[in-house]
């Protein structure tokens, strides 16, 4: 992690010198996903919000590792309880020439929940009230009660021009208006030129931009879905780079020597989940007879679960060496992840004693629900998972289904045992324990993930009072805190933290991995 | 004529109807959309907006009601997805489709029924064996293998032709075809010949069958026995004699292949109709699922009646016994 960091202002500087020797370039991306609409505030969907890096820029920058650095706006701080002050940056220009200020981000922050389609933009003003303009480059933002983590909700807020758009935001207009280019002015470091949904999307350099000028004079974003077609392009020089090599492919590639796999840490983390309730549906005795009660709300049940699982396996074979172990729901290092955490052992022997102490001497019988089509390797982790539990006594009926049919069943809490991943895509804690860990509870606006009805009071209590601690070193160990004793619990089981592999043409371009799985043409530079 | 336009029509209609229940009811029996696209940090509160948003918080009977109430109004509602009107949606992604499918289908017919009719004439020489073979693999081996195989020997491989995605387009009367160009030709390639190798085997076959049956009947023998050349039998008595099973094969082949290109759009990249529709099934866009098949209930009623027509025009006792 530390190298990279190093790294990543070299990278950039030397982008910079390299910009000039390798103008007139065109640099093709093939990427598995797009953006639904040119409209940026229509969805929080993380392909669509890649694609409109390009052209747009955010209030407040993520960093490779996901790290929170300035982006149009320079500084930021609490001013009181439920205001804060964003400081912007002076000098940038639209597309069109225009310039920059307050207006612009007011706007667009009263924008979102007004034009934002189904995977909705909303979150990231949830906590604003109103916005203040002080003067053209300083802005108050009131919020309803302390939030701490306004920033890392910022990382997403992406700046439209007040005077392009102004047509163009109801949700019957935002969509023509954007898509035909017309509203499609940013800062960003590049210009929109033309896009087709699920086809390619055609950009051309900012030569103003203000973090200065990009390798590419062209930059063409082609969406090929398709694991094979993605790597055939690149392999046939269609495309200069892909991302998402699948783990099959990748074992091939590290023996190809025309092409170049970078791997890089996912924010994924699989989870295995523990339905919480009294009763749950599909658990029964071996004999298919039912259940006095439910058994994951046994603790030693739910250890035995955990010793039975091998991670190392479940990476070295199951995902072809691409990933890492895990024993939290977040990457290590990442804002409210715990050093205290052990890595669970695995212990098959101990898993059936502990089974026999909760008096399952014989196992129990569960289906277990994964998404198949979501994640790189989720139905092989899966159908590893049904194997192992099996073998110490739970006969697991291991079903592997469509995110399609998945997700609205999971929310429908239909399921007693079920996996998916989880992303952290602002790198810190409030984002992850407070949607999967606090218990469901509309009031505070906590717990709307939290399909197993876990509640621990004190994870909860630590939760609410950490989303209002405005020090962040109380805030930090608030949620290591409540990280650790969720582990414990075990009604949350982490497996496996994912990586993801891009490929190029060998030694052909440099670019750091990002820890959100973004490919961003400013940010790659031709290697030579 | 008229009243069998009419029975047509109210059968079309019919069709799309009971069309449009069973998606609209079967998708809202999978689950809520919002379920899948919502991103992990809504609160409880913004999940029930966005679900007020699309109107899925009414009753289905309601929105059904909504929907056939816009239907009238020729309004078939806009992508939950794209946010979109849904005939923008698939009328842009139409042409894309229409060129490959008439080029795959067309050249796989006029090759595959000249190879058919020679492989009938000459069924013991070992040209019309070698046809004879080809065509059981055109049957027999799963399209998204082909290619696959296709990209990696030409693309990859040899280099001659590119990957995937669509080439240059020109503009035809407002829509963009690809082609007129020679980069969108080789785009249209390697799909086409993918899309058209099962539709040329089933051509070979039907009309090597139909010609082996013909051959030996008694139009023939009179026709030989009147001195007839070889070249005007086959022309004249023998291709209009197997052209009613063929015309009724290429109806239905370029409808279903309009309609389900998808395996060979997805793999090529192609941004047809077939891709989109994958994609909103994905996503349980209902709009688009409910206006595509409502839209693909009326291509084949169109095609069938067509169909129907041709028979006409070709076949005197149709003909006749429907002024009759």
């Amino acid at each position: 992690m530390q190298y990279r960091k190093f790294l990543a202002p070299l990278a950039f500087a030397l982008g910079l010198t390299a910009a000039g020797a390798a103008s007139a370039q065109t640099l093709t991306m093939g990427v598995r996903g797009g953006p639904e609409s040119m409209d940026p505030h229509f969805s929080a969907l993380g392909s669509h919000a890649e694609a409109a890096k390009h052209i747009f820029d955010t209030l407040v920058w993520s960093g490779t590792d996901l790290q929170i650095e300035p982006g149009l706006a320079t500084s930021w701080s609490p001013v009181d309880e439920d205001t804060w002050e964003f400081k912007l940056r002076e000098g940038v220009k639209f597309h069109d020439g225009s310039d920059f200020d307050a207006e612009d981000v007011k706007f667009s922050i009263e924008r979102i929940p007004v034009v934002t389609g189904p995977t909705t933009t909303a979150i990231y003003v949830r906590r604003v009230t109103s916005v203040d303009i002080i003067d053209p480059y300083t802005l108050h933002i009131n919020t309803d009660g302390q939030a701490a983590t306004l920033p890392n909700d910022f990382i997403r807020l992406f700046i439209v021009s007040s005077d392009a758009a102004a047509d163009y935001s109801t949700p019957e207009t935002a969509a023509e208006g954007f898509n035909s280019g017309a509203a499609t002015t940013g800062t960003g470091p590049y210009k929109y030129v033309s896009w087709e949904p699920n086809g390619d999307l055609v950009l051309e350099r900012n030569d103003d931009y203000w973090r200065g000028l990009g390798a590419w004079e062209k930059v063409i974003r082609k969406e090929i879905p398709n694991d094979s077609s993605r790597l055939a392009a690149l392999k046939a020089g269609q495309v200069d780079v892909i991302n998402y090599v699948s783990s099959v492919d990748y074992l091939a590639l590290e023996r190809d020597p025309a092409i170049d796999a970078v791997k890089g840490d996912s924010v994924y983390v699989m989870n295995l989940q523990l339905d919480q309730r009294e009763d749950t549906p599909l658990v029964r005795a071996i004999d298919g007879s039912d259940l006095d009660e439910n058994p994951f709300r046994d603790l030693k049940v739910r250890q035995a679960i955990d010793y039975a699982i091998d991670r190392e396996t479940m990476v070295d074979i199951v995902l072809e060496g691409l990933g890492k172990p895990a024993n939290q729901m977040m990457p290590p290092g990442f804002f409210g992840s715990s050093e205290k955490i052990p890595m669970p052992e695995y212990d098959p022997a101990k898993a059936k004693e502990l089974l026999a102490d909760a008096g399952y001497a014989d196992g129990f019988e569960v289906d277990l629900y994964c998404t198949s089509d979501r994640l790189p390797g989720d139905a092989a982790i899966c159908q590893g998972l049904g194997q192992m539990l099996t073998q110490v006594g739970i006969k697991t009926n291991v079903n592997a289904i469509s995110k399609t049919v998945y997700f609205p069943a999971q929310a429908r809490l239909e399921y007693s045992m079920f996996m998916n991943g989880w992303g952290t895509l602002t790198g810190e804690a409030s984002y992850t324990l407070g949607g999967l860990a606090h218990s469901n509870d509309p009031d505070v606006k906590l717990g709307a993930f939290n399909r197993i009805e876990y509640k621990n009071e004190e994870v909860d209590a630590l939760l609410q009072s950490g989303a209002t601690m405005m020090d962040e070193v109380q805030r930090r160990a608030a949620y290591e805190k409540a990280m650790e004793l969720v582990m414990a619990d075990k009604a949350y089981i982490s497996l496996v933290q994912l990586q993801t592999v891009w490929g190029t043409k060998a030694g052909t371009l440099k670019f750091d991995p990002r820890f959100d799985e973004d490919t961003l043409a400013f940010f790659i530079t031709p290697a030579s | 004529m008229l009243g069998f336009i009419i029975q047509r029509l109210i059968q079309a209609v019919g069709v799309m109807a009971v069309m449009s229940v069973i998606v609209f009811f079967g998708v809202y029996a999978i689950g809520n959309p919002i379920d899948i696209v919502i991103p992990p940090d809504a609160t409880q509160e913004i999940r029930a907006e966005a679900i007020r948003r699309l109107g899925l918080d009414r009753p289905l009977y309601e929105q059904y009601f909504t929907f056939l109430t816009n239907l009238l109004q020729g309004d078939l509602g806009r992508s939950f997805v794209y946010n979109m009107p849904v005939l923008e949606l698939i009328g842009g992604r139409l042409p894309a489709t229409l060129e490959l499918v008439l080029i795959s289908v067309i050249s796989a017919t006029v090759l595959g029924v000249s190879l058919g009719i020679y492989a009938g004439y000459r069924p013991d020489s070992w040209v019309s064996k070698t046809i004879m073979a080809v065509s059981v693999l055109g049957f027999s081996v799963p399209s998204f293998w082909v290619g696959l195989i296709l990209i990696l020997f030409f693309a990859v491989h040899l280099g001659w032709l590119p990957a995937g995605g669509r080439g240059d387009t020109v503009e035809i009367w407002g829509v963009a075809w690809s082609f007129p160009t020679l980069n969108g030709l080789s785009h249209i390639v390697l799909p086409a010949v993918n899309l058209a190798l099962f539709k040329l085997a089933m051509m070979i076959r039907l009309a090597r069958a139909g010609t082996r049956e013909i051959m030996l009947t008694d139009t023939i023998k009179f026709a030989r026995a009147a001195g007839l050349s070889e070249g005007t039998i086959l022309r004249r008595h023998l291709l209009k004699l197997i052209s009613i099973p063929i015309i009724t094969v290429f109806g239905l082949e370029l409808g279903s292949t309009l309609a389900f290109a998808v395996v060979t759009e997805t793999i090529f990249s192609w941004p047809g109709v077939g891709k989109l529709i994958i994609d909103s099934i994905g996503l349980l866009d209902r709009p688009v699922m409910v206006a595509y098949l409502i839209l693909v209930a009326f291509l084949f009623v169109t095609i069938n009646f067509v169909i129907d027509l041709v028979f006409a025009l070709i076949d005197p006792r149709v003909r006749h016994g429907a002024s009759a």
